[in-house]
């Protein structure tokens, strides 16, 4: 029972942990460059394929790049777009959300209408829009998502607050003289936290598929830098003769993503309990 | 005798809307107390649920402010003042230790939290939080845990440390005892009584249970849906009361003798509904002794709010 209900937690972090170490060290490790260019070596298959060679484990691509290499960056930048854009929605949807439950009233309803605002913007046409007027870079992407997709934290962080601020001790500590903001900082945000990271990791996924889909419509990550939806957009191409070209990526995209949702909902699990301590 | 608390024409009213469309209500939780608490007393407050006990004890603390009227704690206006001289003139002991602690703190930084908003150094809160601690009779290492660790008499027993640590003149206890089990409470009401005397303090005490009040207050006030309707001395209402409503609480008293069984209470099975306050005196429909002109015409002001009392001439 316990360990079937854990199972969702230990194979999330493996997941997300693996990425992780997969970023960080990864591109140290792979002996090629992702970005070297070799015609003469088009489409080698990969090692577990007939024609493949252990000099490419995962093969090579149209022009000839090392698949590993370029998967590994890939995974490093959908990562470091996932991150930054978690960090900076989690600042804006909570900062928003906060106020809005605590404060109640007048403020409550401009936080709501703001939130109603951001819900009626399609974010792939105003990233479209964006490219268009700055041109793409990963610092448009980053910020393009980041700026969008706070809604969730916002939503959650709102309705926790408004649970929160109700409880006695928040009064206690609003008798005992702290100001409003050492309520917020002391009493509200460590009580609702638990319910913010989960929605990190929810947002966390969907700002790397997002990011995906941004660069599968070319509106992303500049090529010859390899995202990972970059890469099955220029996969696509060949994805009758070669399969494996848009599998690779594919798979990468999906079992980092399953990884990352299976992290948030073993947190929400584990975290669930007010019990402390 | 200088005043504590003076409470003059204070309000307390809610606009319930369920929905956009929803049906509206206008709940009256206070209606236009005035009650003045002499330093060093123990006033008593009692009622049933829902009279308005909770809110007057917010409308006290300042956690609330009021519709109407205003609240004055040591000769200063409650809304206005600084928070700092606040919380050193009044705190709190809620009804629910399990609510009232944070549950991410340690119980040594819950009760140095008010030294802390008060700007007093790191390691002289930590002496006095402990000092607190041992007061409230709880042992030093109880400091380093979470509030989730502790039982709900030591709960309470951090929230009063939490109280008085800032060793204010006033204490607004709101039901302080009814969420602990019976073996406990008498511990607390004797840890509050105790305190009481070694601070000085000017104590009030929010109660439905009648045995508590009695057992702490010197004075009580007797509300009933938003008002108070009898006031005097602990010892002459709880011997002659004079209300109809305050006859009525003391007569729904359980004894401990198993032979008597439920008492009988004369006041049949009409709930009060603040949002809908009966017009004249607001007991009437309940009142078993209720004449034709108590449903038309409110009685007037006093320490006994009924047409069948005679005021006592002063």
């Amino acid at each position: 029972m316990s360990a079937i209900r854990r199972l969702p937690l230990v194979l999330g972090t493996a997941i997300a942990g693996f990425a992780v170490l997969v970023a960080i060290l990864g591109p140290m490790l792979v002996p090629h460059d992702p970005f070297t260019q070799n015609l003469a070596h088009r489409f080698v298959p990969p090692e577990w394929l007939p024609g493949g060679s252990p000099a490419h484990p995962f093969g090579t691509d149209q022009l000839g790049r090392d698949y590993l290499a370029r998967l590994v960056l890939g995974v490093r930048i959908s990562l470091m777009i996932g991150l930054t854009a978690v960090v900076l929605s989690g600042l804006i949807g909570t900062t928003l959300g906060v106020i809005g439950g605590y404060f109640g009233g007048w403020v409550d309803a401009v936080v709501m209408f703001i939130v109603s605002c951001r819900l009626a913007i399609p974010i792939i046409l105003v990233a479209l829009t964006v490219v268009f007027l700055v041109g793409s870079s990963l610092t448009v992407v980053m910020l393009t998502i980041g700026l969008l997709l706070w809604e969730r934290f916002a939503v959650v962080s709102r309705s926790a607050t408004r649970q929160v601020a109700s409880r006695d001790y928040v009064a206690a500590a609003w008798c005992a003289g702290c100001s409003r903001r050492s309520i917020v900082l002391g009493e509200i945000l460590p009580n609702i936290v638990h319910h913010l990271i989960v929605v990190a990791t929810v947002d966390m996924a969907i700002a790397i598929l997002l990011a995906a889909a941004l660069s599968f419509l070319g509106l992303g990550v500049p090529p010859p830098m390899p995202d990972l939806g970059l890469m099955i957009a220029e996969a696509k191409d060949y994805m009758f003769f070669k399969p494996w070209v848009i599998e690779i990526p594919g798979l990468a995209l999906f079992v980092l993503v399953l990884g990352i949702n299976l992290l948030g909902d073993g947190l929400r699990d584990l975290l669930g309990g007010e019990s402390g301590g | 005798m200088s005043v504590a608390i003076e409470a003059s024409g204070v309000s307390a009213v809610f606009d319930q809307r369920v929905g956009t469309f929803g049906v509206h209500r206008r709940v009256v939780a206070v209606d236009d107390v005035s009650l003045t608490v002499k330093e060093g007393i123990a006033l008593g407050i009692v009622g049933e649920s829902g009279c308005g006990k909770s809110t007057f004890a917010r409308l006290l603390l300042g956690l609330l402010a009021p519709s109407g009227g205003d609240v004055r704690v040591g000769g200063h206006e409650l809304q206005a003042m600084d928070r700092r001289a606040r919380a050193r003139l009044i705190q709190p002991v809620f009804q629910d230790p399990a609510s009232s602690l944070n549950p991410r703190r340690r119980v040594g930084e819950i009760v140095a939290l008010p030294l802390r908003a008060a700007g007093v150094a790191r390691g002289e809160r930590r002496e006095r939080a402990l000092l607190m601690l041992s007061r409230v009779g709880l042992a030093p290492e109880m400091a380093g845990r979470y509030p989730g660790q502790l039982s709900g008499g030591q709960r309470q027993r951090v929230a009063i440390a939490r109280a008085l640590v800032l060793e204010p003149r006033i204490l607004i206890c709101d039901e302080p005892t009814s969420a602990l089990d019976v073996s406990v409470q008498a511990q607390i009401l004797n840890l509050l009584a105790e305190l009481r005397a070694s601070f000085n303090l000017t104590l009030v005490m929010i109660s439905h249970n009648l045995a508590v009040v009695e057992h702490v207050a010197d004075e009580v006030a007797i509300m009933y849906l938003g008002r108070v309707v009898e006031r005097g001395e602990a010892g002459s209402v709880f011997a002659a009361p004079r209300h109809p409503y305050t006859k009525a609480l003391l007569a729904s008293v359980l004894t401990p003798e198993p032979g008597l069984g439920l008492p009988e209470l004369p006041l049949g099975d009409a709930v009060p509904d603040p949002a809908n306050i009966p017009a004249g005196c607001r007991f009437h429909p309940r009142c078993p002794a209720a004449i034709a002109r108590c449903a038309t015409e409110a009685p007037a002001r006093g320490d006994v709010e009924c047409h069948l009392v005679q005021p006592v001439p002063t």
